[in-house]
């Protein structure tokens, strides 16, 4: 079953401005419960606004979003209770701490949510303990950790509330290699703990093949390509005319081939390219 | 939502009031004041009417914009011509009740004085609709430079500075705000519903993190102003220089000849 389906949505930004031009236009899609979806497209493509329908942040103009096969605006004063299950880490979360220490801060999701007292207590800790938040932080004023670290405890507010999908915006955005690894350290082992449907934006098309089941390309406000990440990755020509790309291990692979080199399969990660090659060298080797 | 918010009141248009160089703008506009207050008759007062809406034509204006500003002051408009009613007991009597009376001189006294205002608040829009705020500013340094000969060297141009960058980060921090609204939101933030004590405490989460913000904001602005070499007003050069036009010459000749008659209305009748 969907847990998360978006009919014929259209979003109008309406402003002062007189060129109104649809942000998001007529997009249906469907996403499965446990998936990991990945929404790639170029800047101004309306991922973000596309996103902020999800958990009810932005009202469609036009047609409809179903979580779990309801309309979310059925009744609109109930909004807030879709942010609790369908939770949005924006880009650059760090910036919206403001708590006196970091627990407090974490804590203000599912405080919002009704929590209180022992299981309040518990459910931040637990979650401090799947994101990784060390317990020497705790009493700690958010505003005096690393950029990495604040981003962590941003990241961990959001995943207090336990929501069922959890959305990423850019979430590795600005953050050195080792930083990108503890974020995606940090969404892989929250999906183990909760079976959490997860959709994350990104521009880092390894990111994506590495952590994706599909993918949905954006373009122009219009849904381009959604499909699985080797059927999206597989025409690099198609992705690069709508500012967008392979993966580096995946042109490597074509640039190969184009030399005339014949190889088995395209690789989309590190991983499989090191397979595909082990495996050619040993056939190599073998006769 | 925050983003209707208008500032500075710019409408954009190509017309001879647009094209009038913001200083002499602003003199003429005092000007313009000055004599709306002399007109001590119904004549020169109709003279100023028919100046003032001279002007507001020939800026390209739409008059609801202006009619939009006096819907803000309607209530100082309606007291003043209330008061004004009884404030005269010339002419006829028309309406007599108690230790009160209506009399023609208090309804033509009333009328003036509310037309007087609205006037005011017209020609005091022209500026506002015709200038962008970045050139008022800098058009209010250069009348103020004077000062420099009084001691005040630096403290005109570090004022126009300060507002120029204010100006420039009133949509940035819109846009800011709007997004901590929306990540608090995302978090279970209620800012629509509770009593007022809870609605002051919901605006902390969203207030701190704007804070933050615009410290760090001021830091790397004045870290990029000082890797430019900025060192205040000294030597510094503009990049669009103000000069004054034939436009400019036609109003001031518009307002000479204007404030002449004016003045001979007043000592006419």
């Amino acid at each position: 079953m969907a847990i998360l389906e978006v009919k014929n949505l259209t979003h109008t930004y309406s402003g002062n401005s007189p060129f109104v031009n649809d942000a998001v236009s007529d997009v249906s899609f469907a996403i499965e419960k446990g998936e990991i979806v990945g929404i790639i497209g170029h800047t101004g493509s309306g991922k973000s606004t596309l996103v902020q329908h999800l958990n009810g942040l932005l009202k469609p103009t036009e047609g409809e979003v179903l979580f779990e096969n309801e309309d979310i605006w059925a009744n609109p004063k109930e909004i807030r209770k879709i942010r609790s299950k369908v939770g949005l880490v924006f880009q650059y979360p760090e910036y919206q701490l403001f708590e006196e220490t970091v627990i407090k801060d974490i804590a203000f999701g599912p405080k919002n949510m009704g929590l209180e007292g022992d299981e309040l207590d518990k459910t931040v800790k637990e979650i401090c303990e799947i994101v990784g938040v060390k317990h020497e932080f705790f009493e700690k004023s958010p505003f005096d950790l690393s950029g990495g670290e604040k981003r962590r405890v941003a990241i961990a507010g959001v995943m207090a509330m336990k929501p069922e999908v959890i959305v990423f915006d850019e979430p590795t955005a600005g953050l050195d290699p080792k930083g990108r690894e503890d974020v995606m350290k940090i969404i892989r082992n929250y999906r183990k703990a909760t079976g959490a449907t997860v959709i994350i934006i990104s521009h880092s098309m390894e990111d994506m093949a590495n952590l994706a089941d599909k993918i949905l390309v954006m373009n122009k406000g219009k849904i381009y390509k959604f499909d699985t990440v080797a059927n999206v990755f597989s025409n690099s020509e198609e992705l690069r005319n709508i500012g967008l790309n392979v993966p580096i291990v995946t042109r490597v692979f074509e640039e190969l081939s184009d030399l005339g080199i014949n190889l088995p399969e395209r690789a989309l990660t590190i991983d499989s390219a090191v397979e595909i090659l082990s495996a050619l060298k040993a056939e190599v080797e073998n006769a | 939502m925050l983003k209707d918010i208008t500032f500075g009141q710019y409408y954009e248009a190509s017309s001879p009031v647009h094209k009038c160089d913001p200083r002499v703008k602003i003199i003429l506009m005092l000007c313009f004041i000055v004599f709306i207050f002399v007109s001590q008759n119904a004549f020169a007062l109709a003279l100023s009417t028919v100046a003032v809406f001279f002007v507001l034509l020939l800026s390209r204006v739409p008059m609801k914009l202006f009619l939009k500003n006096l819907k803000a002051i309607w209530f100082v408009l309606f007291f003043t011509a209330v008061i004004n009613l009884f404030y005269s007991n010339s002419g006829t009597v028309l309406l007599h009740f108690w230790k009160i009376e209506i009399t023609t001189g208090g309804i033509y006294r009333s009328i003036f004085m509310a037309l007087r205002i609205v006037l005011l608040i017209f020609i005091s829009s022209v500026l506002t609709y015709t200038t962008t705020p970045n050139s008022l500013t800098e058009a209010i340094e250069r009348l103020l430079s004077p000062l420099k000969y009084i001691g005040l060297k630096n403290a005109v141009h570090t004022f126009a500075m300060m507002m120029t960058i204010a100006l420039r980060f009133i949509p940035t921090l819109i846009e800011e705000a709007e997004k901590i609204m929306n990540a608090q939101k995302a978090r279970g933030a209620d800012l629509e519903n509770g009593s007022l004590v809870e609605r002051v405490k919901a605006l902390i989460p969203i207030l701190i993190p704007l804070l933050i913000s615009s410290v760090r904001r001021a830091y790397e602005l004045a870290e990029a102003m000082e890797c430019r070499c900025y060192n205040g007003g000294e030597g510094k050069t503009r990049m669009k220089q103000l000069r004054m036009s034939t436009v400019d010459l036609y109003a001031i000749i518009f307002i000479v000849v204007f404030a002449a008659l004016v003045i001979t209305l007043n000592i006419i009748f």
